[in-house]
């Protein structure tokens, strides 16, 4: 054989190394030629053959199961460098026993969502208004109202330390992106703590889907902040706002609850 | 073709430094790419959900090896699950044969870090694939999509075994091939840190 059909041999027995068919005549032919200096692999065929794995099991529902899911948060633990802050402790509240403990008050709040986002479908249909192409989070705002046709929103109310705050959170699940509109949340110390932003989906998981860290720098005025959420969400039923560590945290202890703002 | 942070995220390089929410978003993300893989590759349930722990124990070790000059985080990732499912089905297939098999988990794998770039996004697939002979588009189809395995391609095909390792290694080269010239056809914009 001259050169290029040793490496023309090479090349197809790396193939069958990465598509895992290489007989036990072929591994060890295999293994003779990778010794020899005229064959050199890279990763080429392998990122290939997993980029086209990818591409045909994207679509495909895993049924992951829920238990190897804790496994691998677990897993995670020894590996994480973030040390966690020892931060003042509010109050322990459970997300289902926040969301629906009729003392809270959110039930009110819920009505006025229902109704504020009734009154803006009716008043002023939101295909209507002009597109702005400003790269600033209100402008994006402005663009998000005007080009979504599946607009939800809903108020913020703070919770007892937070009362003061007010604001509004809108939610389109098809172009999967949302602005809050907040006032009067106390600026942290991105240093000792920062906001993070949780989106209650039960359709999508019973544990809420992390919808981004944020800071507030000023005590006045109203800040708008995008979602950042990395997962999809398909039918958000509320939204809360935490105190968390800075960087934020993977699942919240509820520690600090801020804000809630319930979609129906 | 695509921005690396548009098609991935940039999540890795905040895995890299030990960042605990990266971390949970990117278990969240790609658990489900690497289960796919295992299962594809693996059948016995539980030696499937070891081979995803120890691919995303990989993962927290070897982030920061990751390059997006290279490919994408969903291919990097995919690749860890691959050799390690791989390597275990290799390992498996080996335990009822009289005659030892030579140490195929030994065989060497290139450095990830040593690579041409392989920078494509799933529209850049999916057009290289439809380029490939259409007997080759039908056996990806089967092997990748279905999840067939070689024997059960045969049956289906009614081809000789040869002739489908021939024209899946062969059909993999070519798809590497093609994507090759893609990449080096356009200019990368590197992700944003």
């Amino acid at each position: 054989m001259n050169d290029q059909d040793i490496l023309s041999r090479f090349e197809e027995l790396e193939a069958g190394h990465i598509l895992g068919d290489l007989d036990p005549d072929e591994i060890k032919e295999f293994e003779m030629l990778s010794l020899d200096p005229r064959c050199q692999s890279d990763l080429s065929l392998e990122l290939t053959a997993s980029a086209l794995e990818a591409e045909f099991l994207k679509d495909k529902d895993p049924d992951l199961p829920k238990k190897l899911l804790e496994r691998l948060r677990k897993g995670m633990e020894e590996f994480v460098v973030d040390e966690p802050e020892d931060g003042a402790v509010v109050r322990p509240v459970a997300w289902q026993r926040l969301l629906v403990a009729p003392q809270t008050g959110w039930a009110m709040a819920a009505l006025l969502a229902i109704f504020f986002v009734a009154k803006s479908f009716v008043e002023e249909p939101l295909v209507a208004r002009p597109a702005l192409v400003v790269n600033t989070p209100e402008a994006a705002r402005e663009t998000l109202v005007a080009k979504a046709g599946d607009l939800i929103e809903s108020k913020f109310g703070g919770t007892e330390r937070y009362s003061q705050m007010s604001g509004t959170v809108i939610w389109s699940d098809e172009l999967q992106e949302g602005y809050m509109s907040l006032t009067n949340l106390p600026a942290n110390d991105p240093n000792a703590n920062q906001y993070q932003l949780w989106i209650v989906d039960p359709a999508r998981d019973e544990k809420p889907v992390d919808g981004g860290v944020f800071d507030i720098s000023t005590n006045d005025g109203t800040v708008i902040i995008p979602i950042s959420n990395p997962l999809a969400v398909t039918n958000p039923q509320a939204f809360v706002i935490t105190l968390e560590q800075p960087g934020g945290v993977v699942v919240s202890k509820q520690e600090v609850v801020v804000a809630l703002a319930k979609s129906s | 073709m695509t921005d690396r942070k548009t098609l991935d995220g940039g999540i890795l390089s905040e895995v890299a430094r030990g960042n605990e929410r990266a971390m949970g978003n990117c278990i969240a993300k790609y658990s489900p790419l690497v289960w796919s893989i295992a299962k594809r590759h693996v059948q016995d349930h539980s030696a499937a959900e070891d081979i995803v722990q120890e691919t995303f124990t990989d993962l927290w070790k070897s982030a920061k090896r990751y390059d997006p000059a290279i490919a994408s985080e969903s291919t990097f990732i995919g690749l860890l699950s691959r050799r390690r499912a791989i390597d275990f089905a290799r390992k498996e297939s080996r335990r009822p044969q009289l005659e030892p098999m030579p140490e195929a988990e030994s065989l060497p794998y290139a450095a990830i870090e040593s690579s041409p770039p392989l920078r494509c996004d799933s529209s850049d697939v999916r057009a290289a694939l439809k380029e490939l002979p259409e007997e080759t588009q039908k056996i990806f189809s089967l092997h990748f999509d279905e999840g067939m395995t070689h024997p059960e391609i045969v049956e289906k095909t009614g081809l000789p075994l040869g002739t489908v390792k021939t024209r899946l290694r062969r059909g993999l080269i070519d798809l590497r091939n093609r994507l090759s010239r893609l990449d080096n056809a356009q200019p990368f914009s590197p992700a944003s840190p």
